[in-house]
């Protein structure tokens, strides 16, 4: 019966299995299950997801705080993964998600200022 | 009112303007003027307020990586953090969709490892490909390696979706099999135990 063996091998197991991933599988499953006609996803497919998700975010990270100005103000922010988004191609299709923001304030003037554009009529 | 659930003027809706900054307008039923557009019609538009993009991943495990990507100095702001958040489903959603289409294609019903692949490829993900590969047969070898029972326990629910060729036997508690091949040595038990030899699921 196998089960004499000493908990070593288990805690290897959970461990390598831990280093290998750090995000929640059952999630991933459920973002990937959301799109329109998905069926089902074998376990490589979803483990492949996971580990290129991590990827990824290292990835968006590290390029924006290097382009943007995290060299300067050694933090990234919103603007940066906005910037990296529209000029890297790979990155392109987060432009979407990642519209620059603007203040406020300046959206209220600027709609200001084009309804006195059309008053001018 | 004409009827129209999507009505876009802000003071009708009552909703402030950072709703605005999005395409999606999240219709909330405010005491006003709003109601009765939306009570008109059978789902009253609201329906849809939930996009496949409000699923995300948890901030902490997001935020970890982020962490752990930038140099040891570095900081990150916490709207950066929300937003790779987001941006994390959003290139789930686009890997996925893709994988979809080509699986679609080929007539098959579950989306495999290479699809996954090609589409990564495919978007100009390409250079994630040889690293994913060899921490898909480190991770295989890592389950292996165990007395010759291959047995895949990657965090919750894994289970569920095996593939095609998978037995389809109910599962004695605790035991999942990649290869459908059920060993000689069975264990059977009702309750979560440690087993040490056998990898379980871990429902955290």
């Amino acid at each position: 019966m196998k089960m004499s063996q000493n908990n070593a091998d288990k805690d290897d197991q959970t461990s390598a299995t831990k280093k290998t991933i750090s995000l929640p599988v059952s999630r991933v499953r459920l973002i990937m299950k959301s799109s329109p006609d998905v069926s089902s996803i074998n376990q490589d497919a979803l483990f492949l997801t996971t580990k290129a998700t991590e990827l990824f975010v290292q990835h968006l990270a590290l390029s924006s705080f290097n382009n943007g100005s995290g060299k300067e103000t050694n933090t990234l922010s919103y603007s940066d993964l906005a910037h990296t988004a529209e000029e890297t191609e790979t990155f392109h299709f987060l432009t979407d998600i990642l519209p620059k923001k603007i203040l406020a304030r300046d959206y209220l003037n600027s709609l200001d200022q084009m309804q006195e554009e059309d008053a001018d009529f | 009112m004409d009827g129209d659930s999507s009505t876009t003027d802000a003071s009708q809706l009552g909703i402030t303007g950072e709703y605005m900054a999005s395409g999606h307008y999240v219709l909330q039923s405010q005491d006003d003027d709003a109601d009765e557009s939306l009570n008109d019609h059978d789902d009253g538009g609201i329906k849809e307020n939930f996009r496949e993009q409000d699923i995300y991943l948890p901030i902490a495990n997001v935020a970890r990586i982020m962490k752990n990507a930038v140099p040891q100095t570095g900081k990150i702001a916490k709207d950066a953090k929300e937003c790779v958040q987001e941006c994390v489903s959003e290139f789930i959603s686009f890997i996925t969709s893709e994988a979809s289409e080509r699986c679609h294609q080929e007539k098959r019903k579950t989306i495999n490892g290479e699809d996954i692949l090609f589409a990564m490829s495919t978007l100009g993900f390409d250079m994630y490909v040889e690293p994913l590969k060899l921490y898909l047969q480190k991770f295989r070898e890592a389950m292996k390696g165990e007395k010759g029972i291959p047995g895949v326990a990657v965090g919750e629910s894994l289970g569920e979706e095996l593939t095609d060729d998978s037995f389809t036997n109910p599962l004695p508690a605790g035991i999942i099999t990649a290869d459908g091949q059920q060993q000689n040595v069975m264990v059977y038990t009702t309750s979560y135990q440690q087993i040490p030899t056998v990898q379980q699921i871990q429902f955290s």
